[in-house]
């Protein structure tokens, strides 16, 4: 018989799609989704504190980058009247070594480049660029084809998205498994109501 | 001097920096720097800091692509790299990147083949080439042109005017300093020194004292013997009194921040210095160039660089930190006003024969001595430091040598290091750093000078004269 416990337990663990290459080196803690064709490299931290994480489709996290869904600092995990907030990632974003990403909604076809940092209350739209070191943490919507870059966090606006990292996808998916075990996958359960 | 700014709040930190030791350059001006930044003219035995020596251009290379160019060939191409350009927008070395696009093939129209096509690509601000409209282009080099300035024209006609102006008035010069100097040139006027800036850039070369001579030039403006100077006649500029008015909407308008130049991005390009980003275009990058420097009272070299962009080698480098034994600080307790203190500092000897140096301290009224805020007790013996021995650190087996070292003097002794105690006594009290000198003689071998056949055959080692140099150091602030 289905205790209570054992639909909490359901749904706070991992739901990895099939086509998605997850290797079990990294770290996955919490209510996480990931979407087919997203490759996750070992030693990349994926951690559901505070509310679900839901990445799509094509997504590229790479070797000790951090997305985690945090608590906001003034608030304790125990207080009550605190909702768990969900944090949305679309398709074909890179995520490169060593990043940080806070931010509760990622678009599409972002690249949040190597030890940038995003805060909790940054919005990236589409075609976003948060460049190397850059640590964003206002409270705003970055604009599409946005490039942060530079010790200033200088901004320009690009006439084109960058390209999705088809490529470097498809080869990774061949390669990976030939190295790494894989986590297995996990279809989402259905909610009885 | 250092200035903390009034934000910063903490401990100060104890590590010593570079400009904690300074030595003075009794030069025509007289400048105080760390050792590491001075140079030594052995032939005139003299301490030169780079205001007191000249600096000539050796050679110029592009700092990308590294290739070397003939001083000439710079001049002609505006100190500019033909191959490698620079982003307009972050200044970063731009890169070739290719896409494949289809492209209808030569033979037959209807099919479609990949070609390559080219475009400029920088890596850090991910500005492309073709955000500001420039075509791909269908070959990896040579194909990016800098767009024209519309008024290159009126330029070089000015620039040749002013040319020939200059070239003339040095013609008179010439004359008049001939019809003085009637005898051979002095000493002073060697073919390498530059006395004479050239006015407009016509070039480095001093020019010949012979009379009637042609001036040679290196932008090739040499006149040649009977040719005749043609008179370039220019309009003179014209002042308008019609400006071009505002925009209506100049007031109204919204900012599209993101389109607007920076300072920086604008004066980079003077030529048009563009208000829109979408009109910045790719500059060619600048050469840099290597310099050596000279003396100026012997005219001999004292730093010389390899020729090969790729090396960082010199051919001469005469720097002061391989010819005079360095002073540095080692510890500094805790200073307080009127109080003697202990300071450690430390001698190294750079050079490989055996080295005696004394300390002695500034008397009363010394014109060097202007910044000192304390008094110095300097050990009063003559210290003794042994040679650099380059396998020293190998040789195990080696008897440490005996020098009888004063242990109330002597701190410590490693190869050609020693360390030694000097007595200090703040003399000012507040917020200033505690500044002592002193005057430090030691002997100097001159191993360029000819070695002088003795009387007394078998006797070649060189003499040695003694030097004095006048050291400063900042001991940090009083203890709190």
């Amino acid at each position: 018989s289905f205790t209570m416990t054992d639909k909490q337990n359901i749904q706070k663990s991992v739901k990895i799609a099939a086509g998605a290459v997850v290797c079990v080196e990294s770290e996955i803690r919490g209510d996480v989704t990931i979407g087919p064709r997203t490759v996750v490299h070992p030693k990349a931290r994926i951690i559901a504190e505070a509310g679900p994480i839901v990445i799509g489709e094509g997504n590229l996290i790479e070797e000790q980058a951090l997305i985690i869904n945090s608590y906001p600092e003034n608030i304790t995990p125990d207080s009550e009247g605190v909702e768990p907030k969900t944090m949305t990632i679309g398709i074909n974003n890179v995520f490169e070594v060593g990043c940080v990403s806070q931010a509760l909604k990622i678009g599409d076809n972002n690249v949040i480049e190597s030890k940038a940092d995003v805060g909790r209350n940054v919005i990236l739209t589409s075609g976003c660029i948060i460049g190397a070191f850059c640590q964003v943490n206002t409270c705003e919507v970055i604009p599409d084809n946005t490039v942060l870059y530079g010790s200033g966090c200088l901004r320009r606006v690009q006439t084109e998205r960058p390209q999705p990292q088809t490529l470097q996808l498809d080869f990774l998916m061949k390669i990976l498994p030939n190295y790494h075990h894989l986590k297995k996958t996990v279809k989402a359960s259905q909610n009885p109501s | 001097m250092e200035t903390l700014c009034p934000c910063w709040v903490g401990e100060h930190p104890a590590e010593p920096k570079p400009d904690r030791v300074i030595y003075l350059v009794r030069g025509e001006k007289k400048t105080r720097s760390p050792l590491s930044q001075l140079y030594f003219c052995r032939y005139c035995s003299e301490l030169r800091s780079l205001e007191c020596v000249s600096h000539e251009v050796d050679s110029h290379y592009c700092p990308s692509c590294l290739e070397n160019m003939p001083s000439a060939e710079a001049k002609l191409k505006k100190n500019r790299c033909a191959n490698c350009f620079d982003c307009p927008c972050c200044m970063h070395t731009l890169s070739t990147r290719a896409t494949n696009i289809p492209a209808p093939m030569p033979d037959d129209p209807t099919k479609t083949t990949m070609k390559k096509a080219y475009y400029l690509a920088c890596g850090f601000c991910r500005w492309t080439s073709r955000d500001v409209g420039m075509a791909d282009k269908s070959v990896a080099s040579g194909g990016w042109q800098e767009p024209e300035n519309p008024h290159t024209q009126r330029i070089n006609k000015l620039i040749e005017y002013y040319q020939q102006l200059a070239q003339r008035e040095r013609q008179e010069r010439d004359r008049k300093k001939m019809a003085r100097r009637r005898q051979c040139m002095p000493m002073a006027f060697s073919q390498h020194t530059i006395h004479v800036v050239e006015k407009y850039g016509l070039g480095t070369r001093l020019q010949r004292q012979r009379a009637g001579a042609p001036l040679s030039s290196l932008a090739g403006l040499t006149l040649k013997e009977g040719e005749d100077q043609k008179e370039i006649i220019i309009e003179p500029a014209q002042a308008l009194d019609e400006v071009e008015p505002l925009p209506e909407d100049c007031y109204t308008r919204p900012i599209n921040l993101p389109e607007v130049t920076t300072l920086r991005q604008r004066l980079l390009q003077p030529d048009f210095q563009p208000s829109g980003a979408s009109q910045l275009h790719p500059k060619h990058k600048h050469l840099l160039m290597k310099r050596s420097l000279r003396c100026r009272k012997c005219e001999h070299n004292l730093s010389k660089p390899e020729f090969n962009p790729t090396s960082i080698k010199f051919k001469i480098q005469l720097v002061a930190v391989s010819y005079i034994p360095e002073v540095r600080i080692m510890s500094i307790p805790n200073l307080r006003y009127m109080k003697e203190s202990q300071v450690l500092l430390t001698l190294t000897n750079p050079v490989e024969n055996l080295t005696h140096v004394t300390l002695v301290a500034c008397e009363e009224g010394d014109p060097e001595d202007v910044n000192s805020t304390a008094k110095v007790m300097v050990p009063t013996k003559e210290l003794v430091l042994a040679g650099k021995d380059a396998a020293a650190d190998y040789d195990e087996l080696a008897e440490p040598q005996d020098f009888q070292d004063d242990p109330d003097v002597v701190a410590f002794r490693k190869s050609n290091k020693i360390g030694f105690f000097i007595k200090v006594v703040p003399q000012k009290e507040g917020d200033t750093d505690v500044l002592v000198s002193f005057k430090i003689r030691h002997d100097f071998r001159n191993l360029a000078a000819p070695i002088r056949p003795n009387e007394e055959a078998g006797d070649a080692t060189t003499e040695a004269i003694w030097l004095t140099h006048h050291v400063e150091l900042s001991l940090g602030p009083l203890a709190p």
